[in-house]
């Protein structure tokens, strides 16, 4: 038996017996040895495989912790102070509390991708068998992640579960050194927190190369249907059936059964959250018209539920409100949630027959049902919301207050600032119903793009003013215009897209990829967003874009009335803007890097993580942007990119992750490379100069951005770009030249070619470097040779000579 | 004199060390007796007149100011010698006795926060509070629990009167 590596077998005589094996030690290295693949030497590493990897990168990226509570309370020895960086009753401190405290919030995250992934895996499995193969499009590494990770070359939906099993495994382990008594050093918990990141990546790539492949979602496709996003683009005259989540395998059942009783046009079929842009993409690889319209973003679902326009609410996963069916209760809309994470308490309808759910939802013997059977979800939803459409009607659901109204309540105002206070984002929540109190609303309109829609101000006013709601009632007209276009997420970046870009991103002639992902959690509006891509893909930057984010985006237009969008192609070349997807397709991003690192440079990717992520770190000018990040699933995309040595920058609300991790510019030491060529030790610059930092404002981003993308690897054209654009932008948000630019020159020729002589003479005067005027040269000064055909490395036994 | 010490409800973290309410003469005399004072600017003051010049006076008694966020846009043209740097950078680099500092004269004991959004200024001394043994004065319209002596919850209108009280002392 121990020759057994994988595959099945039965054992005669006893019936209905079936043993799989598939994970037994060695045998991935077995199979790939008979493939003739070359296996790295850490598939499916446990939490110690890559620990030497992490210690480098923590090294130069120290843990900067900015604990939200200064106490411990996970065990019953506490509460313990720990303030000061004291120890507990059980000897654990306040670092390593901190960075247990991260770890807790990145598996997390990684757990609610996974578990999505298995969810729908399992499901399209049963549906579409084991030996489905994956397709997602013009690609040979069709799944960069998994492969990198686990070693696995997936062909199958069969061997994604391999895949996921593995993640499991380890996001337990994980889980169990939280537990008080485990780990103590703060370093180790944080190499834990990366391998959690790492695993979220991989369960991410899961989910979403199901789901392409099984529910002809685009395949690499950058020419994906552009769709309909904002509140304003909900017609609310027809019955309106909303949908909240991430997972969209229920909600094709849903999408079938309007589609095959020709309910296309009497029925509004809206999304939010990341289930809208899967619903969008759902059955439209070949080429058929996007079903769904996309709402918006976790900071629309209060509003649009207490705007009173949806007739009907199915809930999925994740990133939905608690209070949904307490909310949707008071304005007479029925609830169906459809997965086991959220039920909400309510009667499990799943063996029950649609025509009974409906007629006891319709006459509000209860206020809504849990359904698990999806036969039974497509049919009830969409035939529930045109039933309540007329009943709701009927009853004059009456939602927001009037304008009479909002001068009233703004009167009831005594000005204490508790909401204010309480507000996230610190509003200026009294100063508009002082306006109110004069019939000027424009101060609560003013709100509504700033406000992220928690209604924790509600609940803070002692006079029980409805703050939220008068926010929205005076920004209906605002709200109506809320319309645009998004591109339906495309999915993968192919392999000969990687081909044709991949020299230019290497070589630094395209300055770099911005990646501009996650939660709506923004300090100042979700414009901003469309503020930062613009500016960076007007220089030429290749703009990725995933989930809320890639929402966000949609809902501006430029001075011709055109969506980024709709101005802008979406291949993967310099100056394109790309939506790769929803959540899970984070994945994707991480998968281009890994992709240009085994396309291009013919990088072994199968097991070889530390390698991949080596040549990442040095040579991939990529910068992913959280600005609005919320979640744990953001915490967890973030810490998998940072592995990857991908540098994350997240909006002021990330500082409550309670820790980032940050270099010392000032620190010469760390930050050297080896070269390969002979192991020798180079001085690089200082950048990227964090793994996850936050940011204040856009102004400041944007430099943060551009100097971000500088890898030891540039050669002087991409070197004299990137620098260019960290000076002007610098120039343009801050009103000065960066002080740090000249430590990012090694020669006269990655100095911007228009200001070249002003700068030399800059270097001459105020840093004392030797020019020779007659040849404009740099005699002496910098700290860094010019050698563009060395091979900057991490790792030491990837030099030559070394092993 | 502005009574600066009354209002502190705590709305953002929570602990058992937290910052002693300070009136504005003592916060300023605190400041003048400093060694190595740094005033850290937000970005909040970008679009307050007012507080810019706040800024700058309390610069002009000679106090070094970092500008983080987008704020040095706003003391650029005043003749104060800000220097940028990120605001969570600014809070490592702070609890490293090995840093230069801005001017390379060394680390800093003394560090006054004014201009910030209350929730991210709160976490970067969250970290300075837990980690460093520098004082940290706010000098904000919030009462920031992280620091070791800050403002109480102030209208605006006070805190631009105990600032000018402040200045005066210093
Ligand atoms: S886990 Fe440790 S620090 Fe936390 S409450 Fe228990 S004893 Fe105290
Ligand atoms: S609902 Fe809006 S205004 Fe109210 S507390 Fe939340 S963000 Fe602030
Ligand atoms: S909490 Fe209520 S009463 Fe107090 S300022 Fe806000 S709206 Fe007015």
């Amino acid at each position: 038996m121990s020759d057994l590596e994988t595959g099945h077998f039965s054992i005669d005589d006893l019936e209905n017996v079936q043993i799989t094996i598939g994970k037994i030690v060695g045998a991935i290295e077995k199979k790939a040895k008979e493939e003739g693949v070359e296996v790295g030497p850490t598939p499916k590493p446990g939490i110690s495989g890559l620990r030497d990897w992490d210690y480098t990168l923590l090294s130069r990226y120290q843990p900067v912790y900015t604990p939200v509570c200064d106490q411990c309370c996970y065990c019953t020895f506490g509460k313990c102070d720990l303030t000061g960086n004291k120890e507990g009753a059980c000897g654990i401190n306040m670092e390593a509390h901190q960075a247990r405290e991260t770890l807790l919030r990145v598996i997390t995250g990684a757990a609610a991708h996974s578990g999505h992934g298995r969810h729908i895996l399992h499901h399209l499995i049963e549906l579409y068998g084991e030996d489905k193969p994956i397709d997602v499009g013009p690609s040979n590494l069709v799944a960069p992640n998994i492969q990198l990770v686990t070693g696995i070359k997936p062909e199958t939906l069969g061997d994604l579960e391999e895949a996921m099993d593995y993640v499991e495994e380890q996001i337990n382990q994980l889980l169990a050194t939280i537990h008080a008594g485990q780990e103590g050093a703060a370093i180790d918990f944080e190499s834990k927190v990366l391998h959690g990141g790492m695993l979220d990546h991989v369960g991410m790539e899961v989910s979403d190369l199901a789901q392409v492949s099984c529910l002809g979602m685009p395949k690499s496709d950058p020419e994906a249907p552009l769709v309909e996003i904002g509140m304003g683009c909900i017609d609310a005259s027809k019955p309106v059936l909303l949908v909240i989540g991430h997972n969209v395998a229920g909600v094709t059942y849903i999408m079938d059964y309007i589609h095959d009783h020709d309910l296309e046009d009497k029925i509004e079929l809206g999304g939010l959250c990341c289930t809208a842009i899967d619903m969008t993409r759902y059955q439209t690889d070949q080429g058929q018209k996007p079903q769904a319209k996309v709402v918006g973003t976790l900071a629309k679902e209060l509003k649009m539920i207490r705007s009173g326009v949806p007739d009907v609410i199915v809930v999925d996963e994740q990133c939905v409100r608690a209070d949904v069916l307490d909310e949707a209760k008071k304005l007479s809309i029925p609830v169906i949630t459809t997965n086991e994470k959220i039920m909400y308490g309510l009667r499990n309808r799943s063996n029950d027959s649609a025509a009974d759910i409906i007629e006891d939802l319709s006459s509000f013997k209860e206020p809504g049902a849990l359904i698990l059977n999806f036969d039974t979800l497509g049919e009830v939803a969409p035939e529930l919301a045109i039933k309540m459409a007329k009943i709701r009607d009927e009853i004059g659901i009456k939602a927001l207050p009037s304008d009479e109204e909002l001068q009233e309540l703004s009167a009831k105002c005594v000005q204490c600032g508790a909401c204010e206070m309480d507000c996230p984002a610190n509003l200026p929540i009294m100063e508009a119903m002082r306006a109110g109190v004069e019939n000027d609303f424009s101060k609560f309109e003013y709100l509504h793009d700033l406000c992220i829609g928690c209604g924790r101000c509600d609940q803070a006013c002692p006079k029980d003013i409805p703050v939220l709601n008068m926010i929205e009632q005076a920004s209906r007209k605002l709200i109506s215009e809320e319309k645009g276009l998004m591109r339906a997420g495309r999915g993968q970046i192919s392999d000969p897209e990687i081909r044709e870009e991949g020299v230019n991103l290497v070589l630094g002639t395209t300055p770099g990829i911005i990646a501009m992902v996650g939660c709506s959690n923004y300090p100042n509006g979700t414009e901003d967003l469309y503020k930062v891509a613009d500016e960076m893909l007007k220089r030429n930057y290749i703009v990725v874009m995933s989930g809320c984010s890639a929402m966000d985006l949609g809902m501006y237009k430029n001075e011709d009335g055109e969506t980024l969008y709709e101005k802008y192609p979406a291949k993967f070349l310099a100056g394109n803007l790309i939506n790769v997807g929803s959540c899970v397709s984070n994945s994707h991003i991480t998968g281009t890097a890994i992709k240009v690192a085994a396309i291009f440079a013919q990088r072994n990717v199968t097991g070889n993580y530390e390698e991949i992520a080596d040549y990442i770190t040095n040579r991939i000018g990529a910068v992913g942007v959280a600005w609005g990040a919320y979640s744990q699933k953001a915490i967890a995309i973030g810490s998998g990119c940072n592995r990857l040595g991908i540098p994350v920058v997240v909006g002021p609300h990330g500082s409550k992750y309670r820790r980032a991790l940050i270099g010392k510019p000032y620190d010469e030491e760390s930050w050297k490379v080896y070269d390969a060529r002979d192991g020798s030790e180079m001085p690089i610059p200082a950048s990227p100069e964090f793994l996850l930092t936050t940011a204040e404002s856009i102004e400041e981003l944007f430099p943060m951005l551009a100097k971000n993308c500088i890898r030891p690897s540039d050669n002087n054209m991409g070197r004299m770009i990137k620098l260019t654009h960290y000076m002007e932008l610098s120039q343009k948000y801050l009103g000065h030249m960066p002080e740090d630019w000249y430590k990012f020159v090694r020669t006269e020729t990655d100095l911007p070619l228009a200001k070249r002589e002003e700068l030399l003479k800059i270097l001459e005067a105020e840093h004392g470097w030797e020019i020779d005027w007659k040849r404009k040269k740099i005699l002496s000064g910098p700290t860094m040779k010019s050698d563009v055909s060395s091979q900057p490395t991490n790792v030491k036994r990837l030099c030559k000579g070394e092993c | 004199m502005v009574d600066t010490t009354k209002n502190t409800q705590i709305y953002a973290t929570w602990g058992r060390k937290m910052a002693k309410p300070v009136n504005p003469n003592v916060a300023g005399k605190m400041i003048a007796k400093a060694k190595r004072p740094l005033l850290v600017v937000g970005s909040e003051i970008v679009d307050n007149g007012q507080l810019i010049e706040k800024v700058v006076a309390i610069a002009k008694k000679g106090i070094p100011v970092a500008a983080t966020g987008h704020s040095i846009t706003a003391l650029i043209d005043k003749d104060i010698g800000a220097k940028y740097i990120n605001v969570h950078s600014l809070g490592h680099f702070l609890g490293d006795k090995n840093w230069g500092g801005l001017d390379g004269q060394g680390p800093y004991d003394t560090v006054i926060f004014l201009g910030h959004k209350k929730y991210y200024l709160d976490q970067v001394l969250a970290g300075l509070k837990n980690f460093t043994d520098l004082k940290n004065l706010a000098i904000e319209r919030h009462f920031m629990q992280n620091a070791t002596l800050s403002f109480g919850n102030l209208k605006p209108e006070v805190h631009l009167e105990a600032l000018d009280e402040l200045i005066e002392n210093i």
